[in-house]
């Protein structure tokens, strides 16, 4: 073979340093191309021949070595797999070479060692007679302790072998490396025996394993969970006697953690971790069955018997520890129904997601989203829910559990397989991450080199590192897709009754997780479910592909079944319409949101019931429309229809799909609510401009009239003025109007009146779409005064009996809709009445005050806690704005910016001119903020307007919801309301009522 | 049912228990306790029992009366001086919830475990060891009548025929019985007063322990024909009943305030947590002396503080260092000397926590240590050494408290208000009270 056909062949066989390749060759001299094709299956073929060399130096029977491998393909792939995939093993081999016969071993490829077989070896290296009841190590100690750590690594390099060479499956290796690590807990505790001497023949001590070793599936390298149980070997023995045997025990547990744990010349095995038991890290080391029964029956957290499913006797005394396990066992299987327990657990899992570093997160195996914890997690509560009345589910072992709940119907096939499938895949990448360097680490590499590797060892010959990625990758995410859909899916088999081979779930059983998901009422829920998925129609079988993550979103709302059927109601109006299911499995976002809005707010459910087609416009952006677009689409609307009737309907109909655009958008917190303010005031001028527009044609239709005889205008006021309308707000208005030039004022007038009664009354009259109700009563006199008054009547009027309340009434009108000319003559006319030259005198800043005083004593509605009205109350919406507009009657002659009558945006002003400190504007904007977003959420949430702070319940935890908070922490929400309108009143105190400050302090 | 919840069915059947008493605090730190049959234990496990807030001091609003107490399972005790003879009486402290299940923020085991989880959430858990004074008097209280004391003994005073001791035993017993665990016992300086001491447990288990040990003490008391009070101060002339705590952190099994070589073997977490409970003593002082008459306790030196400062062993200080044991580096904590026995514990604890982990998290500086008896040094000195006081009534630590945003954000919204309006009304109705002492000095000459 020439050089250059050698190299290439070299690079194809996978090795990247050529020229170091043929030294090694050279160094292991004639016959050694022979090997090549074997190096080329290893993980790391250059890493293989290096250590070989190493090896064939080290050995004393370097010829036979060399030999053997040539002559025996079993020998050579076993000892070369290793040597590739693991740089700890192959430094086992140099210092103990003459290991490298235990490959040779024809029985490796077919045959797995029993448990007691590895244990009898174990003890055999410390001296210990694998027969006796309790054995005890005779060798010297530090013999033993190093011999113990030889004879481990003697049985996992056999065990590598046969995990890299023969296809072993993931569950069998890793039950493997229980038994070798219970193994080695025996002989560790013969070791312990031989250290604590005569003694340790008068108590008899049970190891019992926890977490993975419990649960025979460990790694190659993790803690060793265990908890240790002792009883005095003489069943009579006094209380004396106990108290030296539970001395003993707990001398015994320590010596056995620390023959593990030590490091010597020849290493260390791995830390025994004793941390699960009673009282954590606290306790005494050692218990006996009945303080360990004492504690489960009265101390124990929910947790603790998550981890006790694993338990499993494994060395020492093997009866007492079996009795532990019985002991334990149907205490287990009760702690789901412990009340939160879901709950716990899946707050539990939230917090691990939380507190993984960013950094790891993308690399964890372990962690993360579709990470190995999430199918043991997914697993176990699985268990938890169902294994109580069906024992077949309980089997510690992940793998086989997941067969169980498969086969049982508790998980659909497909998923359970594919888990299957992805787990045991997760787990072989862990497992040969970790043997590389015999090190505990859950993290997959990120350097090429290593990616190559661990590639190359799953059997990635070819583009390694791209292949394992791809891989792994689509492995994760088929974890976190199914994660969610394995609680829900067989809940559709127990209703829907299709055929079909899979296993059903029962009702009762189907009616037990629901309520573990949080459904208040699973009969009720069932039946919604089976109406949506029971026949054979194409409609019936897209539901049941959907609703496994519909119920989910659901679950994680305020009020997951009022969401299941108002999705009921709306699938009944719309399950024909060819493009509704369709939507929803395609789109997720649609269904996603969907399923949020019905779960969270009944306003949303409502609007969406008057038009399910609304559906389709949750696709869309949610981002409220511009002024411009929405007034023209408004306008056009309106003119294409002849009879006003309709043209006002189809008008209404418009802002009733745009409510709906706001108010979705404000529910999934994708809108601000200053936005939702300035959206929903937008949508009330086109509302306005449109209906007004119609009821002008109208009237001059009626009286045969070619031009309007007088121009007319509204003008906003209140909440409407400052763009800050809420969902269900009146729109408070005035009504101007202005004749034209050689106009009759009487029929002018009388024109004028009857297009704005026809405005008030179309839009105010109740239809399939939400009404708006015009409100003129801030008008001049009141209720007793003309509805529409000419400009000429407001400038009289104004000039004659302005008084200061009205003064502060005009500073949030804000002319908007109709004659653009008289719009901008009435606010010339109001503004030296609003922001009067030279501010307030002293009477009139004391007549506000009055006033104030007045209202906060005789509108907060009887039997209201004025702390919790929202509008009324302590630092409240009022408070804020009375604040806001005395320093507008004050200073708006002086500060351009105080003359808006927006609330917010002349609190910043104030705040920039100096009239209050930044810190308090900042306070007083924070208050007003959340008094708007609780009225608003209280809306959406129950359908109706309230001003008063909701009590506890399903409202209070929807509006929780709705503004962020967790559901089960609406108190929370509660006192954050309290401490910020607490906060506004103060400065409220100082810059409204000149109070002297109450300075916190801190 | 979970198997906490079938381990106490199970021993209500057993010990053939007719009435299990669930037990809550109520804001100002008074036991409340609402007697079910043992058959509306279970529903009371998964359901709750519903009862009227509003009626309950500093729970509801009037309109929002609905609350439900939900039984703690592992608090569940037999309790010993009902199940001498005939069907026993058993006893399970409660948490409070909203209707929606949202835990209350009104109910003072909850505003400790709020803080508590603050801690945790830095890794700290707190641990208290606290010492509680009360006296003992020979009769129930009379209105008007100065109340006479047990017996005549001091200090650690042994005496042959000794009530007190007597009554020490039987307390302690029961204490035990109810697996509460007493360090120490003794008489204390004033005639009838004893002092015993609890181990030292996590801040929870603590004040839950102190809720249990005033009951079993009057329980004792009223067997024994006794009277027993833990009023601050029930006489003029003799100390007061203080509630001296030894607090310290743990991070994890390590002692956080210990570190080796450092003065007083005292970690630089622990200087920190020290300057922030001097910091805010008086903010949080309407807290740990909550009552009208805790104020007069505070005025005459001895055992109780006056001042704003800490020693290393130093009788008069507001906090004291305790002598270092060497090898006990676990043990290194920190003696609060300001907090009596009338306190209620759950808010106690969580306001001198929120302090200390305040002054922790703000890298607070301790000031320099108090070497002299604060007592004897002149204002002028006690200035120039930057010694303030405490409140010197209930007034003046509520006008502080009203402005303390660390109070308000401890004890969380509800309860801060409350407790600041209830105790406003108990000064201006104290206010008004013409006193013995008034009539005494002015009748005659006036």
């Amino acid at each position: 073979m020439n050089r250059s056909s050698q190299g290439s062949d070299l690079i194809r066989l996978g090795f990247v340093d050529r020229d170091r390749v043929e030294q090694d060759l050279a160094r292991l001299g004639e016959g050694s191309t022979d090997l090549l094709a074997y190096l080329g299956r290893t993980a790391d073929p250059d890493a293989a021949l290096d250590a070989l060399c190493r090896l064939a130096e080290a050995a004393p029977d370097r010829a036979d070595l060399l030999e053997a491998l040539r002559e025996d393909e079993g020998t050579a792939m076993r000892l070369l797999c290793v040597l590739g995939a693991s740089a700890a093993l192959a430094d086992h081999l140099r210092a103990h070479p003459a290991h490298w016969h235990e490959l040779t071993d024809p029985d490796l490829g077919s045959t797995r060692p029993a448990a007691w077989a590895i244990r009898a070896a174990l003890l055999a290296a410390v001296g210990a007679d694998a027969t006796a009841a309790a054995p005890v190590a005779t060798s010297p100690d530090g013999e033993a302790v190093d011999a113990l750590r030889v004879e481990y690594r003697r049985l996992l390099l056999r065990l590598a072998a046969r995990d890299l060479t023969h296809d072993l499956g993931v569950d069998d290796v890793a039950a493997e490396l229980s038994d070798l690590a219970a193994g080695t807990l025996d002989a560790a505790l013969a070791i312990a025996r031989a250290r604590v001497g005569a003694d340790s023949s008068c108590v008899r001590l049970g190891v019992i394993a926890m977490g993975k070793c419990g649960g025979h599936e460990l790694n190659y390298v993790s803690d060793v969970d265990v908890i240790f149980l002792h009883a005095p070997a003489d069943p009579d023995a006094d209380d004396t006697a106990a108290a030296t045997a539970g001395r003993i025990a707990a001398r015994l547990a320590a010596q056995l953690m620390q023959v593990c744990s030590d490091h010597t010349a020849e290493g260390t095995i791995w830390p025994v971790d004793a941390n699960l038991r009673p009282e954590g890290k606290a306790g005494p080391l050692s218990r006996t069955l009945a303080s360990h029964q004492s504690y489960y029956e009265r101390w124990a957290e929910p947790w603790e018997f998550q981890a006790l499913l694993k338990a499993r006797a494994v060395a020492g005394d093997l009866a007492l520890g079996a009795e532990f396990v019985a002991m334990v066992e149907p205490m287990v299987w009760s702690a789901a129904d412990r009340e939160g327990f879901v709950d716990a657990a899946r707050a539990m899992r939230r917090r691990v997601l939380d507190h993984i570093p960013a950094k790891e997160a993308e690399r964890q195996l372990k962690l993360g989203a579709g990470g190995l914890r999430d199918v043991e997690f997914a697993v176990q509560l699985l268990q938890l829910v169902h294994g109580r009345s069906d024992e077949v589910i309980r089997p510690p072992t992940t793998l086989s559990a997941l067969a169980r709940l498969t086969e049982n119907g508790y998980i659909g096939r497909d998923d359970g397989e594919a888990l299957h499938r992805a787990y045991a895949f997760l787990r072989t990448l862990e497992h040969r991450i970790q043997l590389h360097r015999l090190q505990r680490t859950h993290v997959v590499p990120s350097d090429e080199a290593a990616l190559r590797r661990l590639g190359r060892s799953l059997g990635f010959l070819k583009e390694s590192e791209k292949r394992l990625d791809d891989t792994w990758q689509a492995h994760r995410r088929e974890v976190s897709r199914l994660h969610q859909k394995i609680f829900y899916r067989p809940l559709l088999s127990a209703v829907a009754r299709i055929g079909s081979d899979e296993v059903r779930l029962s009702s009762e059983a189907a009616g037990a997780r629901l309520a573990a998901l949080g459904y208040a009422d699973p009969k009720a829920a069932l039946r919604n479910l089976e109406a949506l998925t029971s026949g054979v129609t194409r409609t019936a079988s897209i539901q049941r592909a959907l609703l496994p993550a519909m119920l989910q979103w659901f679950a994680e709302c305020p009020d997951p079944d009022g969401g299941l059927f108002g999705f009921r109601r709306i699938s009944e109006e719309l399950g024909q319409s060819p493009w509704y299911l369709s939507t929803l499995r395609d789109e997720g976002e649609v269904a996603e949101r969907l399923a949020h809005l019905l779960a969270t707010s009944r306003y949303c459910t409502d609007l969406l019931e008057r038009e399910p087609a609304g559906v389709r416009l949750l696709a869309g952006e949610l981002v409220p429309l511009g002024s411009a677009a929405l007034t023209e689409e408004m306008l056009a609307t309106g003119r294409r229809q002849d009879d006003p009737e309709k043209a006002i309907r189809a008008v209404r109909a418009v802002r009733r799909r745009e409510l709906l655009r706001i108010s979705a958008g404000d529910v999934l917190g994708v809108v601000d609510v200053a936005d939702v303010g300035f959206a929903l005031t937008r949508l009330t001028d086109a509302t306005l401009e449109a209906a007004l527009d119609i009821a002008m044609r109208t009237a001059c239709r009626q009286r045969d009239l070619a031009e309007p005889p007088t121009r007319f205008a509204i003008i906003a006021m209140g909440r409407y003025g400052g763009f800050e309308l809420s969902y269900s707000s009146d729109a408070d208005v005035l009504f101007v109007h202005d004749p034209v030039p050689g106009a009759d004022p009487q029929e002018a007038s009388t024109f004028a009146r009857v297009v704005a009664e026809e405005v008030r009354r179309v839009l105010g009259a109740p239809g399939p779409d939400p009404a708006l109700v015009v409100d003129a009563d801030l008008r001049p006199e009141g209720r007793q005064g003309a509805l529409v008054r000419t400009l000429d009547a407001y400038a009289a009027y104004y000039a004659k009996w302005s008084h200061v309340w009205e003064a502060q009434a005009l500073l949030r009108a804000d002319a908007v809709v109709g004659d653009r000319d008289l719009r901008d003559r009435f606010t010339a006319l109001i503004d030296p009445l609003r922001y009067p030259v030279g501010g307030l005198d002293d009477d009139d800043i004391l007549e506000v005050r009055r006033i104030k005083g007045r209202v906060d004593k005789e509108r907060l509605p009887r039997g209201a806690d004025p702390a919790l009205h929202l509008k009324l109350g302590r630092g409240a919406l009022a408070d804020i704005e009375w604040t806001v507009q005395l320093l507008q009657l004050r200073f708006g002659d002086q500060v351009e910016g105080l003359r808006t009558a927006q609330t917010l945006a002349a609190l910043t002003a104030a705040a920039d001119a100096d009239l209050l400190s930044h810190d308090d504007a900042a306070t007083l904007t924070t208050s007003w903020r959340m008094a708007s977003r609780v009225r608003n959420a209280l809306l959406l949430a129950r359908g109706r307007a309230g001003d008063q702070f909701p009590r506890a319940g399903l409202e209070r935890r929807s509006v929780a919801g709705i503004l962020g908070y967790q559901t089960d922490e609406t108190d929370r929400l509660f006192d954050d309301y309290l401490r910020i309108t607490r906060h506004a009143r103060a400065v409220v105190d100082t810059v409204f009522w000149d109070d002297p400050r109450t300075q916190a302090n801190g | 049912m979970g198997k906490q919840e079938d381990f106490v069915l199970r021993a209500l059947e057993e010990r053939d228990v007719r009435f299990v008493r669930l037990w809550f605090t109520d804001v100002l730190g008074f036991l409340k306790s609402v007697a079910v049959a043992p058959a509306e234990l279970e529903g009371a496990f998964s359901e709750g029992i519903g009862f009227d807030g509003s009626a309950i001091e500093g729970f509801a609003r009037v309109y929002e009366a609905d609350m439900l107490a939900l039984p703690d399972p592992t608090t569940f005790q037999i309790l010993p001086w009902r199940s001498s003879e005939g069907p026993a009486t058993a006893r399970m402290f409660c948490d409070i919830v909203m209707p929606d299940g949202s835990a209350s923020y009104a109910d003072p085991r909850n505003v400790l475990k709020r803080t508590l989880g603050k801690a945790a959430e830095q890794g700290f858990t707190f641990y208290t060891h606290p010492e509680i004074e009360f006296y003992l008097f020979k009769d129930e209280p009379r209105a008007g009548e100065e109340p006479v004391p047990m017996d005549r003994s001091g200090y650690f005073d042994h005496a042959a025929h000794s009530h007190g001791s007597d009554f020490r035993r039987e307390a302690i017993t029961m204490l035990e019985a109810m697996g509460i665990s007493v360090e120490f016992s003794h008489h204390e300086a004033g005639p009838g007063q004893q002092e015993i001491d609890l181990r030292y447990a996590d801040a929870l288990t603590t004040a839950d322990n102190i809720m249990t040990f005033r009951t079993v003490i009057r329980e004792v008391a009223l067997n024994q024909g006794l009277w027993a009070t833990f009023m601050p101060k029930p006489f003029t002339t003799h100390p007061g009943s203080g509630m001296h705590t030894h607090v310290s952190l743990f991070e994890g099994d390590q002692n956080a305030f210990y570190e080796a070589g450092a003065e007083y073997q005292l970690s630089r977490t622990g200087r920190q947590f020290i300057a922030g409970v001097l910091q805010h003593a008086s903010e949080i002082s309407v807290v740990t002396n909550q009552w009208v008459n805790s104020y007069k306790r505070m005025m005459f030196g001895g055992e109780a503080p006056s001042y704003i400062c800490w020693g290393h062993n130093n009788r008069s200080a507001m906090i004291r260092v305790p002598m270092y044991k060497p090898s006990k580096g676990q043990s290194t904590r920190i003696e609060l000397r300001t907090i009596d026995s009338a306190c209620n514990p759950y808010l106690a604890y969580a306001a001198v926590l929120a302090a200390g982990l305040k002054g922790i998290e703000n890298g607070y500086e301790l000031p320099r240590e108090a070497e002299d008896d604060v007592w004897a040094l002149s204002e002028r000195e006690r200035r120039n050494l930057g010694i303030e006081p405490l409140p010197k009534s209930l007034n003046e630590a509520i006008a502080i408290a009203e402005r303390s945003e660390l109070l308000a954000e401890t004890l969380g919204e509800q309860v801060f208000d409350y407790f600041l309006r209830n105790k406003r009304a108990e000064w201006d109705e104290y206010r008004g009270q013409v006193s013995v002492f008034e009539r005494d000095r002015m009748l005659p000459v006036l």
